[in-house]
């Protein structure tokens, strides 16, 4: 057993002497019906008298239709219902989606904005007949020339994607923080570079699911399906249907994955009206794969980059500018335009960078739009700044790892606030840093390197750094839509309810997703009242009983749910003190939970265990205290302390925590192919007190995969007609085993000051680093040649074509 | 309409009968017309394996193959696994116990096919391991859990063949 990290943490707000679960390795929850093909997932659901849907969808990046004729569809046996476009748009507002006013129906109405856009939606007896009917489905389109090139569509040039709009720039702000200018201009070194990020998404194994039942008597909206948070689908329902909440209820079952995708805003109200010219029958849609690649709003962050550093002979970075222009579909729907925000809040990482300025842009092109994926926009930022460094590092003469440890925040400068308003809650980058520089053998490394480049081997290293912020607040989506978003709350709420015999539910607002959140709400509940960790069971509310909450968004549930969990259990020992009092004859503040019984202050002779507190508490109602209900139930709902709107320049404290990595790369690349090995990565990451190590091992590992990915394999292609040529996924290229290196993982803990545990959110992990890391040591490798990679992917035939290019210049 | 048959095949030891459409694909026929949705559907064009099962011993990809096709088949799929007392199967129990799950999702196809790797390579090294698994795509764990679970299972497995040929 390690040893608990908790038992060294002052503030840490357990009643108990030795943590038992928190800080290990506790069983999951979930595993035994996952383990048993036992879950149940939205695609098993199944009602009496269910219909399925199949959607049809535009050929054309961008027609006009001129007519639909879905007569022989509707005529074909075992159809129950036809929706299109007009009907959609009669009943229905455009999607959800800030900035506002950038978005279509649910069904394309008098033109199709994407190939892959909705245009007909079939319920029918079975998912077969449902798909036979689209082929019957006679659309009459005229083909338009379709918008695919960014900087055209952001430079006023080529055709408008939106009807009713005069451009395709959705949004454009440049943010300043601190005298660039001055920066700039008095800089001993200046380095640029221009880049290109290609998109990339999330790909959960489970694709999009929803079963939608209207009721015609009571007027009301059923919804399942693979939710990912009631709360995040609600307002987009209510906005479009004009429901009333008290109209709706959503039930959300475990996601096989989710990666940021499972919002699917759009598909939940095309559902919801076919549902209601069914007349009671539920109908479910269960998205296929290649719909996902090509039809949902899940693609993300497309970005051309031009970056500058400003630089001081003694490596001190003063200044950094970069412009991202996100090329990005057809929609800005619901909160995904936020991703091109984001990078304002952690902006200089891990280093003390006095002045930057961000120019940023989200253009509409005739693409798939985009949607929220993991790490939310930060990724392309870091492998942007990263290779900042590592260019300064290499004019100045200086090693990539000094570099970075002179630029460092100090470890006692925390909190502190970067220029754009953020708090960094703590932190120790340098310790980071030598414990990675250490484990790794950096010294010999570079000779192994050297050695190897004498050989004419392609070697590179990288040693790169990142924050992830943990939970970033309601105030970064006021930047795009202040009308909507003029709030600072993000809550997520428990309700916390315990039986005559000590047993515990907690109720928490969102299902299984992977993350294993509802194991560590059993274990901080285990140990806050020591029981067993089977005496604590999870339910997941649906949206009629659920606290406030967001769920798993933005690596905030360690903090976010840590921070309700706690809140809970002491509101919950607050009411059974009051109750213990009576029993112990004792003044209520002189009673106190301590391992697992009530007991009085400076008597500990004279205590309660809680399952008898709670058993009087139920059963001896002529005992209760004035004010104490024979409830021993509570709900809190926890909100990120200190936050506030963002002010005029954009500055806020975004943020709640700040979980900081360095990752050391070491790689080949193969001179005649291109074709990159990783021979050694090594991480170190510091989210402060591990609730559950295994599991925090297991995202990180995860995200690390996902950043190979983005760095050298998986990339959306479009031609020059907005077709998307990656629509499966032996296109789309994820990391296999095969491609996913063994990596040495080492750990830091220092603990957040501010959250209940001292945990920090580490969710969205090594997608930080990882895509940022590899570029870096490819360029490091093919520095010797002259030749440099700007573009994510760096899939082989880009490197060989690099390669190719400058061995035949002069 | 379609054209329909029936389907006999013997799945997790029983004897199941049923008529279907001769163009249903074998996982929608476990699924919906068993009832068995244990078994996964991810990608329908075989590549990501979740819907892997067994059959006759060996893992195959149901989304790619129609039902009729494994009309008379003995089949296996992760309902089959876990003794009906609720005992895990001792591979479950490893990936419980080395977290080699996150969302579960693309679980049950790994675990079938690491059945029947552990069935034919009772001590696969790491590269055999990773060889069996590159027809699976996890985009949770990023594998290495996986591995570290498999490599538990059959260490286990191992050893229990060992204690039940010296009995």
């Amino acid at each position: 057993m390690n040893a608990n990290p908790l038992s060294e943490l002052p503030q840490h707000q357990l009643p108990i002497s030795q943590p038992r679960y928190v800080g290990q390795d506790v069983p999951r929850i979930e595993d035994p019906l996952l383990l048993t093909g036992r879950a149940e997932f939205g695609d098993n659901i199944h009602k009496t008298g269910m219909l399925h849907a199949a959607i049809l969808r535009s050929p054309y990046a961008h027609a006009r239709i001129r007519g639909i004729d879905t007569s022989r569809a509707e005529a074909l046996p075992g159809v129950a219902a036809v929706l299109v476009g007009a009907e959609v748009k009669a009943q229905s507002r455009p999607v959800f989606g800030i900035p506002e006013g950038w978005t279509g129906h649910a069904l394309a109405v008098e033109k199709t904005h994407w190939a892959g856009e909705p245009v007909a939606i079939v319920a029918a007896e079975d998912r077969y007949v449902a798909e036979d009917a689209l082929e019957l489905i006679e659309v009459d389109y005229e083909p338009l020339e379709p918008m695919v090139n960014a900087l055209e569509a952001a430079d006023g040039k080529g055709p408008v994607v939106l009807e009713g709009k005069d451009t395709n720039v959705m949004y454009a702000r440049k943010f300043t923080f601190g005298d660039v200018d001055t920066a700039f201009a008095e800089a001993d070194l200046v380095v640029n570079e221009d880049s290109r990020w290609h998109r990339s998404a999330g790909n959960p194994i489970e694709t999009c699911v929803c079963i939608a039942r209207w009721d015609p008597f009571d007027q009301s909206l059923t919804l399942e399906g693979s939710h990912r948070s009631p709360l995040l689908v609600m307002p987009a329902l209510v906005g479009a249907l004009g429901l009333s909440p008290t109209q709706i209820r959503i039930y959300t079952s475990p996601l096989g994955g989710s990666f940021g995708v499972k919002t699917f805003a759009r598909y939940v109200i095309l559902l919801s009206l076919l549902a209601k010219k069914l007349g009671g029958r539920p109908v479910k849609w269960t998205e296929d794969r290649i719909e996902h690649l090509a039809g949902n709003s899940s693609h993300a962050w497309d970005r051309h980059h031009n970056a500058a550093m400003a630089v001081r002979q003694d490596g001190t970075i003063t200044a950094v500018r970069i412009r991202a222009m996100d090329d990005f579909g057809a929609f800005g729907e619901w909160l995904g335009v936020g991703q091109i925000v984001k990078p304002i809040t952690i902006f200089p990482g891990c280093y003390r960078i006095p002045a930057y300025e961000y120019d940023c842009a989200a253009v509409l092109t005739n693409k798939v739009p985009q949607g929220p994926y993991r790490g939310f926009g930060l990724p392309s930022h870091y492998w942007v700044l990263e290779q900042l460094v590592d260019l300064a590092a290499e004019k100045l003469g200086m090693d990539r790892a000094e570099i970075r440890r002179k630029n460092f925040i100090r470890r006692d400068e925390f909190p502190y606030t970067i220029p754009s308003g953020n708090v960094y809650d703590s932190g120790d980058y340098e310790a980071g840093l030598d414990l990675l520089l250490e484990k790794a053998d950096y010294a010999a490394l570079k000779e192994q390197q050297a050695a190897a480049r004498k050989q004419g081997r392609l070697v590179g290293l990288s040693v790169v750094t990142s924050i992830e912020p943990g939970l970033t607040g309601t105030p970064m989506l006021g930047l795009l839509s202040p009308r909507m978003f003029s709030r600072t709350s993000s809550p997520e709420g428990m309700a916390l309810r315990m039986d005559g015999f000590g047993k515990m539910i907690a109720q928490v607002g969102f299902p299984w997703g992977g993350q294993s959140q509802h194991t560590f709400v059993r274990q901080i509940l285990a140990d806050y009242f020591a029981v067993k960790a089977e005496d604590v069971q999870v339910v997941v509310a649906d949206s009629s009983t659920m606290q406030p909450g967001m769920g798993p968004v933005s690596s905030r549930i360690a903090v976010a749910l840590g921070g309700a969990v706690v809140g809970a259990a002491k509101l919950l020992a607050e009411k059974l003190g009051r109750v213990a009092a009576v029993m112990l004859e004792a003044d209520p503040g002189d009673v106190e939970l301590k391992d697992g019984a009530f007991q009085v202050r400076g008597a500990p002779a004279r205590s309660a265990p809680v399952p008898q507190v709670a058993g009087f508490m139920l059963a001896r109602a002529d005992k209760l205290p004035e004010g104490v209900d024979g409830n021993p139930e509570v709900s809190f709902v926890w909100n990120p302390p200190d936050h506030y709107l963002a002010d005029e320049q954009g500055r806020s404290h975004y943020g709640v925590t700040a979980t900081s990595a360095v990752h050391l790369c070491m790689l080949e690349v193969d001179h005649g192919t291109g074709q990159v090995e990783i021979l050694r990565y090594v991480m170190v990451d510091d989210c402060g007190v591990r609730l559950n190590p295994s599991v925090v091992r297991g995202q990180l590992l995860g995200s690390l995969a996902q950043g190979l990915g983005n760095a050298l394999y998986e990339e959306y292609v479009y031609d020059d007609q907005g077709q998307l040529l990656t629509t499966t996924y032996m296109d789309y290229l994820m990391p296999t085993v095969m491609e996913v290196p063994v990596v040495e993982e080492y750990e830091q803990c220092t603990p957040s000051p501010v959250t209940s545990l001292g945990q920090k959110g580490v969710g969205e992990g090594a997608l930080h680093t990882t895509p940022a890391a590899v570029r870096c040591a490819i360029n490091d490798a093919l520095h010797p040649l002259g030749v440099h990679i700007a573009e994510a992917p760096a899939t082989p035939f880009r490197i060989w074509s690099a390669l190719q290019a400058a061995a035949t210049s002069p | 309409m379609a054209v329909r048959q029936t389907v006999r095949v013997r799945v997790n030891g029983l004897e199941r009968v049923a008529e279907t459409d001769v163009r249903r694909t074998l996982v929608d026929f476990l699924r919906e017309d068993l009832g068995l949705t244990g078994t996964h559907v991810g990608c329908e064009h075989g590549v990501c394996g979740a819907c892997t099962v067994l059959m006759g011993g060996q893992a195959v990809r149901a989304c790619i193959m129609l039902a009729v096709q494994a009309d008379g088949a003995e089949l296996l799929t992760v309902e089959g696994l876990a003794s009906p007392d609720g005992t895990l199967h001792p591979i479950q129990e490893a990936f419980r116990e080395k977290h080699g799950l996150q969302c579960g999702f693309c679980t049950p196809g790994i675990l079938m096919t690491t059945c029947e790797l552990l069935a034919s390579t009772p001590s696969p090294s790491t590269e055999e391991i990773k060889d069996w698994l590159s027809g699976h795509l996890c985009r949770c764990t990023g594998y290495q859990q996986i591995i570290e679970s498999i490599q538990l299972a059959a260490t286990r497995m191992a050893s229990d063949q060992m204690v039940l040929s010296a009995q």
